[in-house]
C-alpha cells in the first residue's frame, strides 16, 4: 500500500488547481477516510443486517398471500407503527414490505452517519487545531474541504453497497435492491450538508453536533406528523426523511424525486464552502462566549463537576425521550384490533408483548424502544468518561487527592441516577400524552413501565463500564454494538425462527412489558445483579490499570 | 513540614515497561523535604513516565515509588494530599473559566486533618490572588479561549497556591514567555524559602541551573548522573585554554586530558579530575595566557549525550 507521504513527495508536475498539486488533497482524503473507518464499518454491518433481516423475516412470518392481506389490512390505518417506519405503500410483496421497513429504519441511521461524518471531518479537525497544521501545508481551504467530502463520499458508497448486498442476499431482485439502497443512501449526503453547515456555524464540535441533531430531530418530527396525521401528507416533501419515502422503491419508483436530495446537498455544501472560505480558521459564525462571570455551582467534587459538564447533554436526552414518549402516548389512541384475525394477532404476539393492537398493548410494546434509548444513554455516559480520560483531564483530576474508585464510582452513580430520571420521564410523559387524548390509563402503572427500563439499562451500564476498564479505546464500540445487537436480536430473532434458548440470550427477551405483562422481578434482579457485579469489577480493574490517552 | 531529613520522594528500583519498550529502568531516587531537585533529560528519556509513576497514574512494572513514605500506587489519594502537580501539557476543562477551575481544584483538596493532628494543605486563596496578579491572568476567560501559555499559568497558579509540601513540576514553563518564566523562578525561590520541596523536570538547563539544589540526569530510562552542581562540575571535564608565545608547544600525553587546537598559538584542554599534571607540564613552556572555566550545566548535559545519539523516542 502506498503511503500518504509517498504520494505527497512524488515528483508530480501536474499544476492543476492554481499551482496546488493533487497529492496533498489525496493524502488528506485518505487520512479522513481512515479516521472514519470504524464508524463506517459498524454502520455498514448494521445496514447489511437490517436490509437482510427484513425480507427474510417477512417471508417467514407471512408466508401466504392471505396472511399478507390480513397484515396489510391491520396496518392500513395503524399510525402507531407508521410512526417508526413511515407510510407503507405496499405490504403484499416482500419488496414493498422491505422498502417500508428497511427504508424507514435506515433513513434515520443514514442521517446520523452523515451528520457524524461531516462534523468529525470538518469541525473536529478545527476544534483540535489539526486543521491549522493541514492548511499550513501546500493546500488551500477549498481543496482541504473537497478532500474531506471525497472521503465521506467513499463512505456513502460503502453504506450503499452494504444495503444493496443485504437485500440481494435476502433474495430481492438486484435492480430493485440497488434502487432501495439508493433511496436510503440518498439521505446521507443531505445530512452531510447539514453537518457541514453546522460545522461552519458552531465554534465547537459539541455545538455543531447539537445543531445538526436538532435539524435531524425536526426532519424526523415532520415525517412523523406527515405519516400519522391526516391531511398534511404534503409535509413529507419538506423533510429528507420524507423524500426517501417518496422515492417509492418496489412500489412504483419515482426516481425524479432524487433531484430533491441532490439539490439540497449541493445547496448546503456550496453554502458551507462559501462560509468556510470567508471566516477565520478555528472559529464559527456563531459567537463563542469566551468570558463569563464565575459560576461556582457543582464544583464540590469530581462527580458534581461531571454533572456540570454533562448537564446540557442530559437535558437534550430528557427532552428527546420526553417528547417522543408524549407523541407515542397521543398516537396510541389510533391503535385498534378491529378486523384482525386471531391468527394474525398471534403473529403479533411474537413481537414481544402479547396483543399490541390495543392502545395499552401498543404502549407496552413501544416501551422496548425506551429501554433501548435508556441503554444507549448508559453507553453514552461511559463514552463521556472515556472522553475525559482520552483528553487527559482525568490525569489532572487524579493527580489531586481524588481516588479512582471515587471518580468512576461517582460517574456510574450519576449515570444510574440520570437513567432513572429518563426512565420515569418516559413513563410519565407517555401517560400524559395518552391521557390527553382520553385513553384511560393508570399513572403508577406507566411509571412502572418507565422504571422497567432501568434493569436492562443498568445491565448495559455495568458491561460498558467493564469494557471501559478492560479495553478503554474499544469500549464505545463494544458497548453500543452489544446494545444494538441485543435489541435487533430481540426484534428479529423469533421472526427468523431461531430456537427459544438462542433468542433468550438477549436481555430484552427477559423484560416483562408493563402494563400488559407483569413486571418480571426475578429477571430484573438478575440483570441488576450482573450489572452491579460488572460495575464493581470495572472499578477494581480500572484501579489497576495505567491511564491511557487518546 | 516534616522533620529534617524526611524524604519527599523515594523510589527503589522503579521500572516501567510499555510492551517491549523500557521507559524507566531501575530508578533509585531520593528527594529530601525542602529540597529543589532538577530532573534533566532529553525528550523521551523517561521524565514524564517517572512523574506518572510518582503520582500512581501508571503502575510500576517493578520497584516502588513513595511520596512522604506513602506508596503512590497503593494509596494515591493519601500520597497526593501533600503534593501539587503541574503537567507539561495543560489538560483542563475547556468550558470552565480560570476562576471556576481554581475553585474546582481547590475543592478537590479541601483541608483535611492529617494523622498527626495538623491541617494538611488546602489552598491559600490570598496567595492565589497574588499569583493571578503576578502572572497577569484574566480569570473570567474560559480555558478554551486561552493560549497554551495562559493555560499553563492556570495550572501553575493552582499548584503553587496549594502550598503543598512537594511540587511535582513537569516542564512547567513550556509555553511561558521570558517575563513569566522569571516570575516562575521567583515563585520557586519563594517555595524554597517556605520549605517546600520541588521536583522540577525540565530540559531548560538555565532554569534548572538557576533554581535547583541538586540535579539528576536521565538517559534512556536510567539515572546517569546525580549530585549538586558543584559535584557534577567536579566530575565533568573543565576547560582550560592556553595561548603560547610562539607556536603551540608539544605536550606529552597526560591521563584525563584531551587536547584540541584552538588557534595557531592556542590549545584547548578538556580536563577530567585534577588539573595539577597539566599545570606541571605547561610550566616548561612559554605560556602567554591561561583561562580556565567550569563547565556549564549545558556542557555537563551534552557530555552525557555526546556520541550516544541522545534521545530515545517513543
Amino acid at each position: 500500500m502506498s503511503t500518504a507521504s509517498g504520494i505527497a513527495s512524488a515528483p508530480r508536475t501536474s499544476g492543476s488547481r492554481a499551482g496546488v498539486g493533487l497529492g496533498p488533497a489525496r493524502a488528506l482524503a485518505r487520512r479522513a477516510f481512515r479516521d472514519a473507518r470504524i464508524r463506517t464499518i459498524s454502520f455498514a454491518y448494521l445496514f447489511a443486517a437490517i436490509a437482510y433481516i427484513q425480507p427474510v423475516s417477512y417471508r417467514h412470518a407471512y408466508p401466504t398471500l392471505a396472511s399478507r392481506i390480513a397484515f396489510a389490512h391491520s396496518f392500513a390505518d395503524n399510525k402507531a407503527i407508521r410512526l417508526f417506519y413511515g407510510e407503507p405503500f405496499d405490504l403484499l410483496t416482500v419488496g414493498g414490505y422491505s422498502a417500508w421497513r428497511v427504508g424507514g429504519t435506515l433513513a434515520i441511521f443514514a442521517a446520523v452517519w452523515g451528520l457524524l461524518a461531516a462534523v468529525r471531518a470538518l469541525r473536529t479537525e478545527e476544534d483540535t487545531g489539526r486543521m491549522e497544521l493541514v492548511l499550513s501545508a501546500v493546500i488551500d481551504r477549498r481543496s482541504a474541504y473537497l478532500a474531506a467530502l471525497v472521503a465521506i463520499a467513499a463512505g456513502v458508497v460503502i453504506l450503499w453497497l452494504a444495503d444493496f448486498a443485504g437485500s440481494v442476499l435476502a433474495g430481492l431482485p438486484a435492480g430493485g435492491s440497488a434502487y432501495l439502497a439508493l433511496a436510503t443512501a440518498s439521505v446521507v449526503p443531505v445530512f452531510v450538508g447539514v453537518g457541514a453547515v453546522a460545522s461552519q456555524l458552531a465554534p465547537t464540535r459539541r455545538i455543531a453536533l447539537e445543531l445538526g441533531g436538532a435539524v435531524a430531530a425536526l426532519a424526523f418530527l415532520l415525517r412523523v406528523i406527515a405519516d400519522t396525521s391526516s391531511g398534511v401528507a404534503w409535509l413529507r416533501w419538506l423533510t429528507p426523511l420524507g423524500w426517501t419515502e417518496q422515492l417509492r422503491p418496489f412500489t412504483g419508483a419515482h426516481p425524479a424525486v432524487l433531484l430533491l436530495p441532490a439539490a439540497a446537498t449541493v445547496l448546503l455544501l456550496v453554502a458551507a464552502e462559501r462560509i468556510a472560505a470567508g471566516r477565520d480558521i478555528g472559529t464559527g459564525l456563531l459567537p463563542a462566549r469566551d468570558t463569563a462571570d464565575p459560576n461556582y455551582r457543582l464544583l464540590s467534587s469530581p462527580t458534581a463537576q461531571a454533572l456540570r459538564s454533562e448537564r446540557a447533554s442530559l437535558i437534550v436526552w430528557l427532552l428527546s425521550i420526553g417528547a417522543f414518549a408524549y407523541i407515542i402516548g397521543v398516537i396510541a389512541k389510533s391503535v385498534s384490533s378491529a378486523g384482525i384475525s386471531k391468527g394474525l394477532q398471534k403473529e403479533f404476539e411474537k413481537l414481544g408483548s402479547g396483543s399490541i393492537l390495543t392502545p395499552i398493548g401498543y404502549l407496552a410494546f413501544v416501551f422496548i424502544f425506551f429501554i433501548l434509548a435508556v441503554s444507549l444513554f448508559a453507553c453514552a455516559q461511559i463514552g463521556a468518561a472515556r472522553h475525559e480520560e482520552a483528553d487527559e483531564q482525568l490525569e489532572t483530576l487524579l493527580a489531586q487527592p481524588v481516588g479512582r474508585r471515587g471518580w468512576l464510582g461517582g460517574r456510574l452513580l450519576l449515570a444510574a441516577c440520570a437513567a432513572l430520571v429518563l426512565s420515569l420521564a418516559s413513563g410519565l410523559l407517555a401517560w400524559a400524552g395518552a391521557v390527553s387524548v382520553g385513553i384511560s390509563l393508570s399513572l403508577p402503572k406507566m411509571l412502572e413501565a418507565g422504571a422497567n427500563c432501568l434493569p436492562v439499562a443498568l445491565l448495559f451500564l455495568g458491561i460498558a463500564a467493564l469494557a471501559y476498564a478492560l479495553v478503554p479505546r474499544a469500549s464505545a464500540g463494544i458497548a453500543y454494538g452489544l446494545v444494538t445487537v441485543a435489541f435487533l436480536w430481540q426484534l428479529f430473532g423469533s421472526l427468523l425462527g431461531a430456537p427459544k434458548w438462542l433468542v433468550d440470550l438477549t436481555p430484552f427477551a427477559h423484560v416483562g412489558l408493563v402494563p400488559v405483562q407483569a413486571f418480571r422481578g426475578g429477571a430484573a434482579a438478575v440483570m441488576l445483579g450482573i450489572g452491579v457485579v460488572a460495575a464493581v469489577a470495572a472499578v477494581e480493574v480500572f484501579r489497576r490499570r495505567d491511564l491511557l490517552g487518546a | 513540614m516534616s522533620g529534617i531529613g524526611a524524604r519527599a520522594i523515594t523510589t527503589e528500583g522503579l521500572t516501567k515497561r510499555y510492551g517491549d519498550t523500557v521507559a524507566l529502568d531501575g530508578l533509585d531516587l531520593n528527594v529530601a523535604a525542602g529540597e529543589v531537585y532538577g530532573y534533566l533529560g532529553p525528550n523521551g528519556a523517561g521524565k514524564t513516565t517517572t512523574i506518572r509513576l510518582l503520582l500512581g497514574l501508571h503502575r510500576p512494572t517493578a520497584g516502588r515509588a513513595e511520596l512522604f513514605s506513602v506508596d503512590a500506587w497503593r494509596d494515591p489519594v493519601e500520597a497526593h494530599r501533600r503534593v501539587a502537580y503541574v503537567s507539561g501539557e495543560p489538560f483542563l476543562w475547556p468550558a470552565m473559566t480560570s476562576a471556576e477551575t481554581f475553585e474546582f481544584l481547590a475543592k478537590l483538596r479541601a483541608p483535611t486533618r492529617g494523622p498527626d493532628g495538623r491541617d494538611v494543605v488546602g489552598t491559600d486563596v490570598a496567595y492565589r490572588d497574588q499569583l493571578v496578579e503576578r502572572f497577569q491572568l484574566d480569570t473570567r476567560k474560559k480555558i478554551r479561549a486561552l493560549s497554551k501559555g495562559n493555560r499553563q499559568k492556570v495550572q501553575l497558579i493552582a499548584a503553587l497556591a496549594t502550598r503543598a509540601e512537594l511540587l511535582l513540576l513537569d516542564e512547567p514553563t513550556s509555553g511561558l514567555d521570558p517575563l513569566m518564566e522569571m516570575a516562575f523562578r521567583g515563585c520557586i525561590e519563594e517555595a524554597k524559602a517556605r520549605g517546600q520541596a520541588v521536583f522540577l523536570s525540565s530540559h531548560i538547563l538555565s532554569e534548572v541551573e538557576a533554581v535547583c539544589d541538586r540535579v539528576g540526569i536521565l538517559r534512556r530510562g536510567k539515572l546517569v548522573d546525580e549530585g549538586t552542581l558543584e559535584q557534577l562540575r567536579h566530575l565533568s571535564a573543565q576547560t582550560v585554554e592556553v595561548t603560547f608565545e610562539g607556536p603551540a608547544a608539544e605536550l606529552p600525553e597526560l591521563p584525563g586530558v584531551a587536547v584540541t587546537r584552538a588557534g595557531v598559538n592556542a590549545l584547548r584542554f578538556e580536563v577530567t579530575g585534577s588539573v595539577g599534571p597539566l599545570i606541571a607540564a605547561l610550566a616548561e613552556h612559554p605560556v602567554a595566557t591561561l583561562t580556565s572555566r567550569e563547565p556549564s550545566l549545558e556542557e555537563i548535559f551534552l557530555h552525557h549525550y555526546a556520541g550516544s545519539g541522545g534521545n530515545v523516542d517513543g
